[in-house]
């Protein structure tokens, strides 16, 4: 690249804001600077100049130009070099070159006020130029430069004032000079270029003492030479702005792409390569012992990706959410139990939600199977396919028992509306015995289930139950009658609770009407000790309960149930009886 | 020393000064005092050289963060090669106004093509569109 030099053209501009640090202060007051401030301006000053010796000095030596450090910058933007001059001629420069602070404040402002702002300079610029020229100045970069041009004479003076900003530091260039700007740039940038830092090559930590390079033999001449020029310690005070950590991490960032397990499955072409270079060179040095090793192209030792998350979960999502990574391009959602919640209690429901749910569907398969055969009786016509078909049918069902019996709790499963009807449908094939246990378990927590039934799926049990506790005994209906009655809760809420709820009244009904039904029909009844008298609590109990509170429409009203209330109570008790459930039904079913 | 891959490499290159031609076509110089792992290249000190014909024109422009889909080339200078280039450095309005009149021209020799092909019912697509294709 060509490193003529600079032109006059491109020697100073003025400042933009927030540069143009004199034109900050009120009007054109510059006395406002106190002589202390002064003071620090040119000691500031003198650190410049030492350092402008230092970096400059020598290219300046090598143009011939004098040795005062002063005039140097100036002088040497007054050589006329091979460049053709410029459009505008610059004026000369003062020789003694004024950038110290030692001119009194009191001159600066004289000079400062002639000098207008740039915007409007630059504007008288674009229609000197004419029209067609006007947008060659839109570019603020070209217009710091084109405007700064004409006077030297107040950049000399102006470029005092910008010391505070001057210091060269690290941070923005911008807030140079505008004559170091201008000597930094392009072909007279001062020549740092081919230093060496010692922390700017990272690969130096990862040296192991083995095997160290693996590099083609041009590559390997080219950076030696490149080594060679790195023992100069030229300084550049923009040097390191990129760390040794910030290498290192785009090293390893572009490391960790090669590693892999079998390099030669993965990337043959080049470990082939460097196999057969390895071999060449070791056919050059034949017969002479090689004290260096093949170099080898030296992954650093970074440990493999931690087990990340390849699962996330969101809360309240059913499922995993996919999420695509390098190891595994497409997850398929599925739903799976949540294994990573931050709420263990509510994972821990969600958790046994998902175990019931899943338990009821794997039962409800052994289900259909049993009414598929049940409904495949009444084609089957020999009687030993049949009896065949049965016994199998049976097991299937004592297996389903078995799976509900296991779990700790049956209750989970008749709060899910699928475990109902998985119960209701399953209700008519169990034996008595069976059948009995279940309608007590329901009695018995009746009011959980009645609160906890959102679906309203509790009717679809009754049926069944209807059926069971048409085959109960009297003292199995006292039984489950003191299930009802008396269960954990008070017994009044659980009576309150059946009678606001369908199925409750109607499962109420029901037992009320098998017992009048058994009382009624004149066969034994074996009762159990203290049956009756339980018995008669518990109508009382109900009527009373039935009178006061209001009903809900049961599913079914059986017609037997004035006679038993007629039986125990008193007819004024009977008749508000009646016409409570009657209201509730909304027509007259009973009897009168 | 060690090969390293990929943008890596531009390690070595850090705080040298560097020539770098973007997609735009411009040219610029300057100092790469950082990178990361697309290349995307950061410049301190940088100058935007204009060239036409023999003649070139530098416009100093700051810091320059250039992103690394938009280089393609970029390579280091050699400073202490001579230099024996035939290229003769002007002001910059001078190069501006060089690169305008040079866009002109270019322009109207576009336009006159683009008749003649129309008159013969021919089309060329733009360049600066094929990169869309």
């Amino acid at each position: 690249m060509s490193d003529s030099e600079q032109p006059e053209a491109e020697n100073v501009s003025q400042p933009q804001w927030p540069e143009n640090g004199e034109e900050w202060s009120d009007g054109e007051d510059g006395t406002t600077m106190d002589c202390g401030l002064l003071q620090a301006m040119a000691e500031e000053d003198d650190e410049i100049d030492v350092y402008n010796e230092e970096t400059f000095g020598m290219e300046l030596d090598a143009r011939g130009t004098t040795e005062d450090p002063g005039s140097e910058l100036l002088q040497f933007e007054e050589q006329p070099p091979s460049p053709p001059p410029p459009p505008c001629t610059p004026p000369p420069a003062p020789k003694p070159l004024h950038r110290h602070c030692s001119p009194s404040p009191l001159r600066q402002s004289p000079q400062y006020v002639p000098w207008a702002p740039p915007g409007q300079r630059g504007r008288g610029w674009g229609q000197r130029g004419g029209p067609g020229r006007g947008h060659l100045f839109e570019d603020p970069a070209v217009m710091r430069i084109v405007e700064g041009r004409p006077s030297l004479k107040f950049c000399a003076q102006t470029g005092g004032f910008m010391f505070p900003a001057n210091r060269p530091c690290p941070s923005t260039p911008q807030s140079l000079t505008p004559k170091m700007m201008q000597l930094r740039f392009g072909a007279n940038s001062p020549r740092p270029s081919p230093f060496y830092s010692p922390s700017s090559n990272p690969m130096q930590h990862f040296r192991n003492p083995g095997p160290v390079t693996q590099l083609h033999p041009q590559h390997k001449r080219l950076l030696n030479q490149k080594q060679h020029i790195f023992q100069r310690l030229d300084w550049d005070p923009y040097c390191n702005l990129m760390t040794a950590k910030e290498k290192e991490w785009i090293t390893r960032l572009q490391m960790i792409q090669l590693q892999s397990e079998n390099p030669y499955h993965e990337d043959y072409y080049s470990q082939e390569y460097y196999r057969r270079i390895e071999s060449k060179m070791a056919e050059e040095e034949l017969g002479i012992r090689s004290k260096r090793e093949p170099p080898k192209l030296t992954t650093p030792y970074i440990t493999k990706t931690d087990v990340y998350a390849p699962v996330v979960h969101i809360e309240g999502s059913l499922g995993q959410v996919a999420v695509s990574t390098c190891y595994s391009p497409r997850r398929a959602i599925s739903a799976v139990h949540a294994p990573f919640s931050a709420f263990k209690e509510q994972q821990d429901i969600r958790q046994q939600r998902l175990e019931v749910f899943s338990k009821i569907e794997k039962l409800f398969v052994d289900l259909l199977e049993v009414e598929e055969a049940e409904r495949m009786k009444s084609t089957i016509l020999s009687e030993a396919e049949e009896n065949g078909l049965m016994a199998k049918s049976q097991g299937k069902v004592e297996n389903i028992c078995s799976q509900l019996d296991s779990g700790v709790e049956f209750l989970p499963f008749l709060l899910v509306s699928k475990g109902k009807k998985l119960l209701a449908r399953l209700l008519p094939f169990l034996k008595q015995e069976t059948a009995l246990t279940i309608l007590s378990i329901v009695t018995s927590n009746l009011p959980t289930l009645m609160s906890r039934d959102p679906e309203e799926a509790l009717p679809v049990l009754y049926p069944p139950l209807r059926n069971v506790i048409g085959g109960l005994t009297f003292s199995q209906l006292i039984v489950v009658l003191k299930n009802l009655t008396s269960s954990e809760s008070v017994t009044y809420e659980s009576l309150t609770l059946a009678c606001q709820n369908k199925f409750g009244l109607s499962l109420l009904y029901a037992l009320l009407s098998q017992g009048e039904k058994l009382l009624s029909s004149g066969a034994p009844l074996e009762p159990s000790i203290g049956d009756f008298e339980s018995w008669t609590d518990t109508i009382f109990q109900v009527a009373g309960q039935l009178s006061q509170c209001s009903l809900v429409e049961p599913l079914l009203l059986p017609s037997n149930l004035l006679t038993l209330f007629c039986r125990y109570l008193d007819k004024r008790t009977v008749h508000q009886l009646k016409s409570n459930m009657e209201s509730a039904t909304g027509f007259v079913a009973l009897p009168s | 020393m060690n090969y390293v891959p990929g943008t890596a490499s531009l390690i070595d290159d850090i705080d040298k000064k560097h020539l770098v031609l973007l997609r735009d076509g411009r040219t610029l110089i300057g100092y790469l005092r950082s990178i990361d792992q697309f290349a995307n290249l950061v410049f301190h000190q940088t100058v935007e050289r204009i060239h036409v014909g023999k003649k070139f024109g530098d416009i100093p422009r700051g810091i320059f963060i250039v992103r690394g889909e938009n280089v393609v080339l970029l390579g280091e200078i050699d400073m202490d090669k001579p230099c024996d280039t035939v290229l003769q450095q002007v002001s910059i309005e001078e190069i501006l106004e060089e690169q305008r009149l040079q866009q002109q021209a270019k322009q109207e020799t576009d336009k006159v093509k683009m008749q003649a092909l129309k008159d013969r019912g021919l089309s060329i697509p733009k360049a600066d569109n094929l990169d869309e294709y």
